[in-house]
């Protein structure tokens, strides 16, 4: 069987997030449900969610624009296109001349932008104060987002991503390095606030002092929620497997190999996994914060990224 | 520095700086005494990593005396002083939380800025955590200015004197024993003096927020 | 030649507003003329950048005596690459603003002559052409002064508003202190032939002791800076930029505010030749504080050009990010990353005078539809008004920094110039580079909320009033100028791979800077970093084609999937209410605030909320009025009591016209005595 080239992984790599994102988001819905003693819907529950809502009808508000209806597909396909970007499964992509770590940043900021321009454009109140407070803590994280880039940056030389777990693979004493840990955690809040997670909002809730993401698109309906909650779901398994794959490389295939792409798989669903229930727990052990209480944990990310900074860059 | 000692020590180094960064944050007494406690444990077990990979006896009492004293008791005394003298639970602080944090991080760069030419000069493989040791220092002076509550002045004040304990123990491998016992019984004494004047000044006043201590000048 | 017939047409143009002053001749004719001008501008700048021949055609037929204005240095002959650049942002952003006023000034018909307003503007893109080429002090001086006083009457065009009359006065105030900085830095260089050519006074400069250029560079600073906009001598900006019409506000905040980014680049790098390391964390750091305090303020803004404005601002402190960062790396001799800083500001400069551009000739076709520049009043504009909404969008997604659009690109550059930070061996200075980077994404972020609100306040839902209600489609010169500069905007950003090179080549050679070092593999841009090997590398037309496939490939995907396609319109959900009116949206200060109370301590906001409650009873209350105010820091606490200082002094100096005659004259005697007495002292 000859070797599988660089872009059809790349493209196999892009379905298989796609295909993954329900089930790790109804895994981490399925684990919260078992930690407070429910019984919790079956893991495979979004993917019903998903199938129900392709075959629903869209009923759009008549104060919308054309944006309300092109904004679904921006943010799709912003998403898809990180996730062309980042390595899943095998490195160097492809692809990786197209984008480093600052163009995925700002790709998932373009996704955030149409969708808070969606959320304004049927005249609701709800949308408006989603999208206000959606772009408040978007704009908070860029700063620890941008540190925690440049931390990593400092070790491989670069920003793109395939020299950055390149980097980590060749040296992994430079893994647990407290530059990287530091890091990480500025990371992982940062994912809490980019995926709308708790504490910073609470993805199940609906009630409008509580919603930040929810409220945004609480217009949509049919194949435009779809589009848009896939997107979502597919932005936390981007998000956990640049957590795992950029910290903890091991196991991402360097070759093109059958065996070497099987063991990449099975790494990355181990990492998934593990996230996932480090998640859980912890969404379950906190209450949401307060919206003006955000940009003091914000306010801590930051802080970690620039001791991570001061850690390793200043200490040569 | 590269060495696995020299990571571990900055790991705990970090540990002990990120608990004191906690004193910025949350706002509670409970989540204060909390994270001097947690302080004070990292601060023993780094201790107790140096005095494993140094052979050094002293640095294991050192290290003893830490988790006992300021890893247990004065936190149970401190939880006991915030039952009787509790208070509000949370007093706004002269600087918000958000501007306290950003500040912090800066005041680490600052620490780190500061201590350079020692970085330089020093050839123990734990020097890389001296500017986080440094770091909590100017963390710790930040949060007795800036907090009105007595109660997180005197865990400040306790902070402070673990910093300085760090920054000793990552630069000099530890001061000499009686010196550290000196300071540890310093440390006891000014503690035992602070909680007589917050009884005080609960009884004065019915609260231990610090600027009612302006109206004494009335 | 070409040269000649950009000053032939702009002149033109000037004549032709002179001479005719109302109707359509009037209105066409001017912006021929300012057409003419920009190509011919343009032509030359592109082809001086990407190093086209054009020979004789460049500045002027071989004639067997050269005329007067070129020797002496007055003009640059062949044009300079750096002025090119800037002489093509000129040119460039003139052709779109001149196509605009064509349908813009058709409002002023019966009202205003077109007179003043079309022969300034002209002239004004005349003199601002002129600034970069000029090879003298004087000529420099002369042309920069002719910017400034078309400008300001440009600005005053509309003199019967109280505001309008407020904004020219600042405007005229801080533009002449500006130049009297930069004349002092200019006669501090003077080499003691009194040759006023560049090139001798850059040899000069050489001899200086580097306390004196450190004080020439500073004054410079200065000076070019109260032009650039550079906190805190930017006061200026906010009232006059929306104060003049809009395709003026264009033409100075798209390209005006450059000319200062000109000047410091031109002490900075070709008079100075480079300088200590403090020059550039000095302009880094004012950077970075303009490019955060501009958005910050922008966000509490809801005029709709005021709030262009204060982008202008977060936006010249980029461009000086970059140029900052390019110094400090030349004088830590790391030639590779201070090309990248250069470029990267260079980049930046084309880029914002595109999108700027784009968004204020798009308030300004909002401002001639509805008659107002408040967002308040404004909404549902996307319906009414849908190729100004899609341009207006482009704009605002190409000023966040959204790839592929071309501002993502010039700020990847100044970051990746920002992240070789860590070469610097100085370590005190090294910390700047992660604080600019945290600054920089922060006001990045600030300035996609920013435009979220503003687009999303004055195009998306329902309209807040009348004339919002009533807006009709801007004319269709109006629509082309936009379109054209949108389209720019994209070919910008995907064109990354050429522009890059080129600028680096506009940078070689000054200072000591090696020539084009950015390597370019082709469709993506490639640069090299500080650690050996290591680049840094994107390519933005294949994001911009793939971000295009995806989006037409999702829709087919979704037919071939046979999901359901079913639409229905209907009322947005309003959770049980009956009926929905545009005052049950959010409006621009809602929105904003979490913002204004998350950064209350540097607005320190004041609300004031007034009820009108029912005369009949209280528990009905008839309307609410809210007000929310911020504090203008730099107004209130810097300029308002060294003007009221210098208001004091001046009352006091008045007092010596009394008003008597025998008074004038004994000043007049005593003024000959005094002056025979130092001509004696002095001869002997």
């Amino acid at each position: 069987m000859p070797l599988p080239t660089g872009y059809t992984v790349a493209i196999a790599q892009t379905a298989l997030a796609l295909l993954l994102a329900p089930g790790l988001v109804g895994l981490i819905r399925w684990l919260k449900a078992r930690l407070q003693n429910r019984r919790g819907a079956p893991v495979w529950q979004p993917y019903l969610e998903l199938r129900k809502l392709f075959a629903k009808e869209v009923v759009v508000s008549s104060n919308a624009s054309w944006l309300f209806r092109v904004a679904p597909f921006v943010v799709f396909a912003s998403t898809v296109a990180v996730a062309f970007l980042i390595p899943v499964l095998a490195v160097p992509s492809p692809f990786d001349p197209v984008g480093d770590l600052l163009v995925v940043v700002y790709l998932l900021l373009l996704g955030t932008f149409f969708l808070a321009l969606a959320g304004l454009d049927p005249g609701s109140a709800f949308g408006g104060m989603g999208s206000s407070r959606e772009m408040t803590v978007a704009a908070l994280s860029e700063p620890t987002v941008a540190l925690a880039i440049f931390a990593l940056a400092l070790g491989a030389g670069s920003t793109n991503l395939g020299q950055i777990v390149a980097r980590t693979m060749a040296d992994p004493a430079a893994a647990v390095s407290p530059g990287y840990l530091l890091a990480f955690g500025a990371l992982f809040v940062v994912t809490l606030a980019e995926n709308g997670r708790l504490p910073v909002d609470n993805p199940a809730t609906h009630l409008e002092l509580t919603m930040i993401h929810e409220a945004m698109i609480l217009e949509y309906s049919g194949r435009y929620l779809a589009l848009i909650e896939w997107a979502a779901w597919l932005k936390v398994l981007l998000f956990f497997s640049l957590l795992g794959n950029l910290f903890v490389p091991w196991g991402v295939a360097t070759v093109l190999t059958p065996s070497a792409l099987g063991w990449a798989l099975a790494t990355l669903l181990a990492k998934l996994v593990v996230l996932a229930v480090v998640l859980a727990v912890f969404e379950t052990r906190v209450a949401k914060l307060r919206l003006f209480r955000v940009p003091e944990l914000l306010a801590v990310s930051f802080v970690l990224a620039v001791l991570a900074i001061t850690v390793s860059f200043l200490v040569r | 520095m590269d060495s696995a000692f020299g990571q571990l020590t900055v790991l705990g180094s970090s540990l002990v700086l990120l608990c004191g960064l906690t004193l910025l944050w949350r706002r509670g007494s409970a989540a204060h005494i909390g994270a001097f406690a947690a302080q004070s444990v990292a601060l023993a077990a780094t201790a107790g990593l140096i005095a494993v990979v140094t052979g050094s006896r002293e640095l294991w009492v050192v290290a003893v005396i830490l988790l006992g004293l300021k890893g247990i008791l004065m936190p149970i005394l401190l939880k006991r002083m915030d039952r009787r003298f509790g208070g509000p639970r949370e007093l706004e602080p002269y600087v918000n939380t958000a501007t306290s944090l950003v500040i912090g991080g800066l005041l680490v760069v600052l620490a780190y800025i500061v201590t350079w030419p020692i970085l330089d000069v020093s050839r123990l493989p734990t020097r890389a955590g001296m500017p986080l040791a440094m770091g909590l220092i100017f963390v710790s002076l930040f949060v007795i200015i800036s907090r009105k509550k007595a109660l997180t002045q005197v865990i400040g004040f306790l902070a402070l004197e673990n910093g300085i304990a760090l920054l000793a123990m990552l630069g000099t491998y530890g001061i000499p024993f009686i010196v550290e016992v000196g300071v540890f019984l310093d440390a006891l004494m000014g503690f035992l003096v602070m909680q007589i004047v917050i009884y005080r000044i609960q009884e004065t006043f019915e609260s231990i927020d610090v600027e009612q201590l302006n109206r004494l000048s009335q | 030649m070409i040269f000649l017939l950009m000053v032939a047409g702009y002149l033109f143009g000037a004549l032709a507003a002179l001479l005719f002053a109302r109707g359509w001749v009037a209105r066409w004719l001017t912006a021929a003329g300012a057409i003419i001008g920009g190509a011919c501008a343009v032509t030359l700048a592109v082809a001086e950048v990407f190093g086209f021949d054009i020979g004789s055609f460049q500045i002027i037929v071989v004639l067997a005596r050269r005329p007067w204005w070129l020797q002496g240095g007055v003009i640059q002959d062949p044009a300079q690459p750096l002025s090119a650049v800037f002489l093509g942002v000129v040119g460039a952003i003139a052709i779109p603003a001149a196509l605009y006023s064509i349908g813009y000034t058709r409002a002023w018909e019966g009202r205003r002559s077109l007179r003043m307003p079309g022969a300034m503007l002209n002239l004004f893109l005349l003199s601002m052409s002129l600034v970069p080429l000029a090879e003298n002090i004087l000529w420099f001086v002369l042309f920069w002064e002719g910017m400034a006083v078309t400008s300001y009457l440009l600005v005053m065009t509309e003199a019967e508003e109280p505001e309008t009359v407020h904004a020219g006065n600042w405007y005229l105030g801080m533009t002449q202190f500006g130049l009297g900085f930069i004349l002092a830095a200019f006669f501090l260089l003077l080499p003691p032939d009194g040759s006023g050519d560049f090139t001798a006074l850059a040899k000069h400069a050489a001899t200086l002791s580097p306390g004196l250029k450190s004080l020439v560079f500073v004054l410079a600073l200065i000076g070019f800076g109260s032009k650039a906009g550079l906190v805190p001598l930017h006061v200026w900006l906010p009232s006059a930029h929306p104060a003049a019409p809009s395709h003026v506000s264009a033409l100075m905040s798209g390209v005006m505010i450059k000319l200062g980014v000109y000047g410091v680049l031109l002490f900075g790098l070709r008079l100075l030749g480079g300088g200590p390391a403090w020059w550039g964390g000095l302009v880094l750091t004012l950077g970075a504080v303009s490019a955060l305090l501009g958005v910050l303020y922008a966000l509490m803004e809801h005029d709709l050009k005021r709030l262009l404005a204060y982008h202008s601002i977060e936006n010249i402190g980029i461009i000086f990010i970059g140029v900052g960062a390019g110094m400090m790396f030349l004088s830590y001799d790391l030639p590779a990353l201070a090309v990248l800083g250069f470029v990267g500001g260079l980049y930046h400069t084309i880029n914002h005078a595109c999108f700027k551009g784009l968004l204020f000739l798009g308030a300004g076709s909002v401002l001639h539809a509805t008659h107002t520049r408040n967002m308040e009043e404004m909404g549902g504009l996307i319906k009414r008004m849908p190729r100004t909404a899609l341009f207006f969008l482009v704009g605002a997604a190409a000023i966040s920094a959204l790839p592929p659009l071309n501002g993502f690109v010039s700020e990847w550059v100044v970051f990746q110039a920002l992240l070789g930070g860590a070469s610097i061996p100085q370590r005190e200075v090294a910390v700047l580079m992660p604080i600019a980077v945290a600054m920089l994404a922060l006001a990045s972020g600030l300035a996609a909320a920013c435009f979220v609100k503003a687009f999303g306040i004055t195009f998306l839902g329902i309209a807040r009033s009348h004339e919002a209600e009533q807006a009709r489609e801007a004319p269709v010169s109006m629509q082309v100028a936009m379109a054209a500069l949108a389209l720019a905007c994209v070919v910008l950003g995907a064109a990354a791979y050429a522009m890059v090179p080129a600028l680096g080549r506009v940078v070689a050679g000054l200072a000591g800077l090696p020539p084009a070092s950015a390597v370019t593999v082709s469709w993506s841009l490639r640069v090299p970093l500080s650690a050996p090997g290591a680049v840094g590398q994107i390519s933005p037309l294949p994001i911009l084609l793939g971000l295009a496939l995806l989006l037409v490939a999702i829709p087919i995907g979704l037919w071939l999937s046979r999901a359901s396609r079913a639409l229905r319109v209907s009322d947005t959900w309003g959770c049980g209410r009956i009926a929905q009116t545009p005052r049950m949206q959010y409006t621009a200060a809602a929105f904003a605030e979490p913002l204004r109370r998350i950064f209350a301590a540097l607005y320190r906001p004041t609300e004031d909320v007034s009820i009108d409650f029912h005369p009949e009873s209280r528990y009905f209350v008839q309307s609410i009025a809210y007000r929310a105010h911020i504090i203008p820091w730099f107004e209130r606490y810097l300029y308002d009591p060294v003007i009221d200082r210098v208001i004091a002094w001046a009352a006091r100096v008045r007092a010596i016209q009394s008003g008597s005659l025998h008074a004038y004259l004994t000043y007049l005697v005593a003024a000959l005595v005094i002056m025979l007495g130092l001509l004696m002292l002095w001869g002997s």
